[in-house]
């Protein structure tokens, strides 16, 4: 067993606390008010598994192989925490029926990996350097790091990853996804939102949503896949100059516009195709939108303004995660009209 | 092909399962392949036994023992074969079956669509193929999102209001997105693009009735 847990089989940090539980402390407050704290030991290699029903789960991380777990909760509530193989369990639980809302504020060592699940629970997590996995029915997801896979899903809620390397997959219903400074492969969709990719370094990029508008600010690499989809919305790219790509651009009832010159353009029906730069080991670039414009700009074109999400989720527990959002404020030079309806 | 649930597909085919397993069981097929082959050929099973005919065996002999099993049965009447499944609520099946329809739908027509090279030869595939791929998608989806959604309302009263609004709302948008996408397709059937897009569509839609009906079961 990886882990130093064995004697953390089953810490509880409700009330009472047990203090010094292995080399974990707990302490409790009474009056209806639950606060729990513990420390102890992990190995390399341990991963943490929180399920909170409601409230808050915050993550940063620290230099030290150890995990700290502080709970705040009503006396309704407990949280356990446990040893699993070397997986680190923390759940939260009700006394009787459902937990009530629990705050819990982990820190954990930089290199652990963690699979975070709630209800009704905001995720955050701050300065990861292992795999993430967060899930909320209905809550924020806002990561900060996180490398190898990294998959972020909620139904009702805005997902903001940041600084993230790896194999990125992150998933809405009802609610804006952004995306910065991050660098792997990246699928991304929701259902009614907007999708925001900025300062992005990937070869394979893979973005959908129904109604709401996309924009890819990253790297155009040679033999990269790009597909940037909405059926209600614009989709805007930012081509870096010497960039080389076949790019194939539908739209039933749109226009396109670019703020540069391209090679070649062809007219179909509702699609059409351009290529930029020499050809050789080009980039491919697919772009499509049902009713909205496809927009290709330069670095520096668009720029970022702070904006309110339309679909920020749930209003009282927004921790502000929603600023440096596009918008789309340029000059362009070249504009091509292809409006397709009735064709 | 070890867990508990593989035991328990027979059942689960057959109806026999009550509620909690059966949610249990379904949440269970989202995320195991090998029990979901299981029940796909026991599905298969299932199928071809009711296509079977009754026959006698080919002797005089069978109606008289076939009596004395079956006491107050008169020799030589026949009984239509009986089944004890009912029409299965197969919520996982249908959604591995529909994810899989609509990936091979989607992968079968980006594949099919026209190649943008550099020096811009563009290749398209003959249209018809293209359209009756799309037809024999578009029947075996339908079918499938009409199993999903038929699961969800079944199971939604194991998910909190709002979200149940929320998730209607966004399978609106999605509805409001194909109703679109198949008019359009309707003024321009041979459009790959259309094509594409509400098999694309559709696929979204399948993904979200899946990840709801996983909630629900989920959270039962």
């Amino acid at each position: 067993m990886q882990l130093i847990l064995a004697a953390l089989a089953a810490v509880t940090l409700a009330l009472p606390q047990r203090d010094d539980i292995h080399q974990g402390k707990g302490r409790g407050q009474g009056q209806g008010q639950g606060v729990g704290d513990t420390t102890f030991s992990v190995q390399n290699g341990a991963r943490l598994d929180v399920n909170n029903f409601g409230g808050e789960i915050v993550v940063k991380t620290w230099n030290q192989n150890s995990v700290q777990v502080h709970s705040s909760h009503s006396s309704r509530s407990q949280v356990n925490v446990s040893g699993s193989g070397s997986t680190v369990l923390v759940r939260t639980e009700g006394r009787r029926g459902p937990p009530s809302i629990v705050d819990l504020d982990i820190t954990v060592p930089t290199w652990m990996g963690m699979t975070l699940s709630g209800t009704y629970t905001d995720i955050s997590v701050e300065g990861a350097g292992g795999s993430v996995t967060a899930e909320s029915v209905q809550g924020d997801i806002a990561v900060t790091g996180g490398t190898g896979n990294v998959a972020l899903k909620s139904v009702e809620g805005g997902v903001t990853l940041a600084k993230t390397r790896g194999r990125i997959e992150v998933n809405s219903v009802q609610g804006d996804i952004s995306i910065e400074d991050a660098s792997g492969d990246i699928t991304v969709e929701t259902v009614n939102g907007d999708i925001t990719l900025a300062r992005i370094d990937a070869a394979n990029v893979e973005v959908n949503t129904v109604d709401g508008d996309v924009l890819y600010d990253g790297s155009i690499k040679p033999g990269g896949s790009y597909r940037l989809a909405t059926h209600d919305g614009d989709v805007t790219v930012v081509i870096p100059p010497g960039a080389s790509l076949s790019a194939s651009v539908s739209t039933f009832d749109g226009d396109f516009d670019a703020s540069f010159a391209m090679d070649t353009v062809r007219a179909g029906k509702h699609r059409f195709t351009f290529a930029l730069g020499r050809g050789g080991n080009t980039a491919r670039l697919e772009l499509e939108t049902f009713s909205g414009n496809i927009k290709l700009r330069r670095p520096g074109e668009v720029g970022l303004e702070s904006r309110k999400h339309k679909n920020s989720g749930r209003g009282h527990n927004d921790r502000d995660n929603d600023n440096e959002q596009y918008n789309y404020n340029y000059d362009y030079h070249y504009k091509y009209h292809y409006r397709y309806a009735g064709n | 092909m070890n867990d508990l649930w593989t035991n328990r597909l027979s059942e689960y085919i057959d109806g026999d399962l009550d509620n909690e397993e059966r949610v249990a069981l379904e949440a269970h097929l989202a995320a195991c392949g090998s029990c979901y082959a299981t029940l796909a050929e026991l599905r298969q099973v299932v199928a071809r036994a009711q296509s079977l005919k009754d026959s006698s065996p080919p002797t005089d002999l069978w109606p008289d023992i076939r009596a004395r099993l079956t006491p107050g049965r008169r020799p030589g009447v026949e009984r239509a074969r009986r089944f004890s499944f009912s029409v299965p609520q197969l919520l996982a099946a249908s959604i591995v079956l529909a994810l899989l329809s609509a990936g091979g739908m989607w992968i079968g027509l980006r594949s099919t669509k026209p190649t943008v090279t550099a020096n811009q030869n563009v290749t398209s595939p003959p249209p018809d193929y293209t359209l009756a791929y799309a037809s024999r998608w578009r029947t075996s989806t339908d079918a499938a999102v009409t199993e999903l959604e038929e699961a969800l309302t079944r199971n939604q009263g194991q998910l909190d209001t709002a979200t149940v609004r929320v998730l209607r709302q966004n399978l609106a948008v999605i509805d409001r997105a194909i109703a679109q996408a198949q008019r359009a397709l309707k003024r321009d059937p041979g459009s790959n693009y259309l094509n594409l897009h509400l098999a694309n569509t559709m696929r979204q839609k399948i993904e979200l009735l899946r990840r709801a009906n996983a909630l629900a079961a989920g959270q039962s």
